[in-house]
């Protein structure tokens, strides 16, 4: 599989535009509205639709009732709605039940970084590690401590 | 009335060369303003904003915030840049409290950290370094760093420029979501940008400079509703309007 390599912000600014287009909106025209290039800005729109934000068919982009919803709301309902959506997301349902069966809920970034390259075949696993706990982090899910070197369940 | 900007001029002087980059700009900041300050580049409105703050002098004139000169480490008044400015070895919370450190917050500290950083949506980012943060997530950190020293005048420089187009929208509009609550500071916000979409998007009010050096060329009051739409076709007549006002 392939995770996209987009922010929560990066994948809130994509469906904020596409909103101020009335809810669907060309890819191509996005792209060219924002002056990226179409590899630019599909990270985020493959991330709108893993989290359930968008709708693609033929190159359009539609927001989904769960988008409209998020977008209504003030900034702390938007990271519950975020934490919901991020918790259901394949690779980081697998970590999160690998740290509850963990001691002391913590998994080193090594043997997490080993785990991810089984499921994303890169080279590059360690920006598809900063992506995915820039997700966990901000759905208030899993954290990473740089200094120990390792994942942990972030306590509610 | 908020501050005063009145008859500012400011010239550099390098290597016996005399260069004008602001002429006479007076204005008045109120409260609820929120303004932004466009123009081409080197109109010398970065210059504008850090003489507005006292992080510069003036060649002549003076500022004044609620009717006292303005000295550079006013609590009220608070600045947001470009580059974030946070500093790496400390962590989200850390770079928070260590400005509230300086206001003399004692043991609130913390508490007051924890509120702005919640209210930025920062909450789970609490022991992070910057450089594990997206550019997104470090002006995030600017922006709960100066709120928290809850100033009546935020000012910022070019706040959106480092981050990309998608991320920048992300946080505009979060911005404005924090700037229509009413508990929450600041009172009034003056904002450099050289992207006039961005200007008419966030202000509500516009001030226009001129070329090198820097006069006031049109003091706008930009009346649309909000949450505004870019794609909505009076907004693109505001952008004109700006425009054919810089050109």
């Amino acid at each position: 599989m392939i995770f996209p390599k987009a922010t929560i912000s990066e994948i809130i600014g994509l469906l904020e535009v596409v909103n101020d287009s009335g809810g669907i909106e060309d890819a191509a025209r996005l792209a060219a509205d924002f002056d990226l290039e179409l590899d630019e800005i599909l990270p985020s729109i493959d991330g709108a639709e893993l989290l359930g934000f968008v709708s693609v068919t033929d190159g359009n982009i539609e927001l989904t009732e769960d988008a409209r919803n998020l977008l209504e709301t003030g900034i702390r309902d938007r990271k519950k709605i975020i934490r919901d959506k991020v918790a259901g997301v394949g690779i980081i349902k697998e970590l999160t039940s690998m740290l509850m069966e963990s001691d002391e809920r913590k998994i080193s970034k090594k043997e997490t970084l080993k785990f991810l390259q089984d499921k994303i075949a890169t080279a590059d696993i360690e920006s598809y590690f900063r992506i995915i706990i820039n997700w966990t982090r901000h759905a208030g899910l899993i954290g990473y401590n740089s200094d120990s070197e390792e994942i942990c369940l972030i306590s509610k | 009335m908020l501050a005063e900007i009145k008859n500012i001029s400011k010239t550099f002087e390098s290597d016996g060369n005399k260069i004008q980059v602001l002429d006479n700009i007076n204005f008045t900041v109120e409260d609820n303003d929120f303004i932004c300050i466009v123009g081409p580049s080197g109109c010398g409105k970065s210059t504008l904003l850090r003489i507005i703050v006292g992080l510069e002098k003036p060649t002549s004139g003076e500022v004044l915030f609620k009717g006292e000169v303005i000295a550079p480490d006013n609590p009220k008044v608070a600045m947001v840049f470009q580059n974030f400015a946070l500093f790496p070895w400390l962590t989200v919370k850390e770079n928070i409290e260590l400005v509230l450190e300086s206001k003399k917050y004692g043991e609130e500290a913390e508490k007051v950290a924890c509120k702005y950083i919640r209210a930025v949506g920062l909450d789970g980012f609490e022991r992070v370094y910057p450089r594990e943060l997206s550019g997104g997530m470090k002006q995030r950190v600017g922006f709960a760093r100066e709120l928290a020293v809850e100033p009546v005048l935020l000012c910022m420089d070019e706040p959106f420029s480092s981050l990309d187009a998608l991320t920048s929208q992300n946080l505009k509009d979060e911005l404005l979501m924090l700037w229509a609550e009413v508990s929450m500071p600041p009172d009034a916000v003056i904002m450099v940008t050289h992207n006039v979409e961005e200007a008419v998007y966030m202000a509500n009010r516009i001030i226009i400079l001129s070329p090198r050096p820097g006069k006031i060329v049109a003091d706008l009051k930009i009346e649309l509703e909000r949450p505004r739409n870019r794609k909505d076709p009076e907004f693109y007549r505001w952008v004109d309007k700006v425009y054919s006002l810089i050109v």
